[in-house]
């Protein structure tokens, strides 16, 4: 038990360490994982599993630390990735991905919303959450009819719940005051 | 510590400017992509993505080295054995149907047969886009553009979009489907889409009169997209509508059978031409 903590506070301790960079490229891992592990079949007990837009929670993620080139470029690349399995009009969620990156950088610097506070916590769900809204009506404006809110809203669900355990890897380690550019 | 400096100032504008750039040049692939002539020149980008989605789908290294792949593989085969015996139930059920038909009829013209091919769905689709499935058969193996799919239990879909190792499959419950049905009992027909609720909506129904709650809905084979009979689902009734409880939903789609649709030949020309005509009276006199 002793040596479980050990490790663990190793981890801890490595990731409070890293740089953006390579947080960010362990970011970009985690992604590209969850990612393709959403397109082989996932069915448990005859059940679909409903898998999260990861790249949300990454675009809110590291949208905290500021506009980056890095960070948007990545967002872009897996937007463009989830329009070509997803059957969506190319460029839509990389779109949505910027979009958020965007929002989650203006609401931290205009609120100050740092890695504590209700806000803190607040400002990536809320920019998640209209996140998928811009996906709706993306794909209810290309459809040409109102599309399904229900598999959105499970996604959503299921997307905050994979932010809650995840948040921590889509943080850049870059605070208010620091320059994001400077880093990445 | 917070850390200030006059260099990443100087460069905040800039990667502001490279934001909203990027979401100018995105909004405008989206803009672009409304103009059907522009969407089209997208599609073989997203299928050559799609074909480059396959070399997924085979085993991984760590199945090769614990020996799961050679298991899994003869689990694959005899499921695919069992599903291929289970589409001849439903066959035979659709061919009683048709042969109904055929007594009455003399002289009809049959449905042509064509190749078949069994894929594996590699990827499905069932968010707010067109819900489709991805397959891991394609012009390769035979597919075309226009085949239909179906499982054990009935219609999957319609083939949109052909690669040359995948194809992308329109699923029935997609809003833009249209799959031109008739009751088993009442003979009725009507037009099938994709519901909100996951159900079929029939439309478009030329004749008066209800389905019959419960009873079969199968493919009518008009406009020749789908042959006459494969089997869709059966009425349900939801609220005061009825509705099709869709039978490809009863199992898993893991696997599909993509077939040849129906091909009719068009009719020539009235009136015939000379050519044509000298043709007909040689090959009678033949």
């Amino acid at each position: 038990m002793k040596r479980l903590s050990g490790v663990s506070g190793t981890i801890f301790r490595r990731w409070d360490e890293a740089r953006p960079g390579m947080r960010l490229a362990i970011g970009a891992a985690v992604l590209a994982a969850v990612g393709l592990t959403g397109l082989t079949p996932n069915v448990v007990l005859g059940q679909t599993l409903v898998w999260p837009y990861a790249a949300m929670v990454a675009a809110a993620g590291w949208g905290r630390s500021g506009l980056a080139f890095a960070p948007m470029a990545a967002l872009v690349f897996f937007g463009l990735a989830q329009d070509v399995t997803s059957g969506a009009p190319i460029g839509c969620f990389a779109l949505v991905n910027v979009l958020i990156f965007g929002a989650s950088a203006g609401l931290n610097q205009m609120f100050d919303a740092d890695r504590a506070g209700d806000l803190g916590t607040a400002v990536p769900l809320i920019c998640i959450a209209l996140g998928f809204v811009l996906v709706w009506l993306i794909a209810s404006l290309s459809g040409g009819h109102v599309a399904k809110v229900l598999p959105l809203v499970t996604a959503l669900v299921i997307t905050v719940l994979f932010h809650i355990i995840t948040a921590p890897l889509f943080d850049l380690g870059i605070r208010r005051g620091q320059n994001a550019g400077s880093a990445l | 510590m917070p850390r200030y400096d006059g260099k990443g100032v100087k460069r905040r504008p800039l990667r502001r400017y490279g934001f909203f750039i990027a979401v100018a040049a995105l909004v405008g692939l989206l803009l672009l992509q409304t103009s059907p002539r522009l969407s089209e020149q997208v599609q073989p980008v997203r299928t050559a993505a799609s074909d480059q989605l396959l070399p997924m789908s085979g085993p991984s290294v760590m199945d090769n080295v614990a020996g799961r792949s050679a298991k899994d593989r003869r689990i694959i085969a005899l499921e695919t054995e069992v599903r291929e015996l289970s589409q001849y139930k439903a066959m035979a059920l659709s061919m009683a149907e048709r042969l109904e038909v055929y007594e009455s009829i003399l002289n009809m013209q049959g449905e042509p047969a064509g190749a078949e091919v069994t894929a594996r769905i590699m990827a499905e689709a069932n968010g707010p886009f067109a819900q489709a499935l991805l397959a891991n058969a394609g012009r390769l193996n035979g597919v075309e553009e226009g085949h239909y799919a179906e499982n054990q239990h009935g219609l999957v879909g319609r083939v949109v979009q052909v690669g040359r190792r995948s194809s992308r499959i329109l699923k029935v419950t997609d809003f833009n489907s249209r799959v031109p049905v008739m009751g088993e009992v009442t003979g009725l027909r009507a037009i099938m889409y994709g519901g909100r609720d996951g159900y079929g909506r029939l439309t478009d129904r030329p004749e008066a009169g209800e389905f019959v709650p419960g009873e079969r809905i199968m493919t009518s084979g008009e406009g020749g997209l789908f042959p006459r009979g494969i089997v869709v689902g059966q009425v349900v009734e939801r609220g005061d509508q009825p509705r099709v409880e869709l039978a490809m939903e009863a199992g898993q789609l893991s696997y599909v059978r993509l077939k040849p649709s129906t091909l009719i030949r068009k009719p020539e020309d009235e009136p015939v031409t000379e050519d044509v005509a000298a043709e007909l009276t040689d090959g009678a006199a033949e």
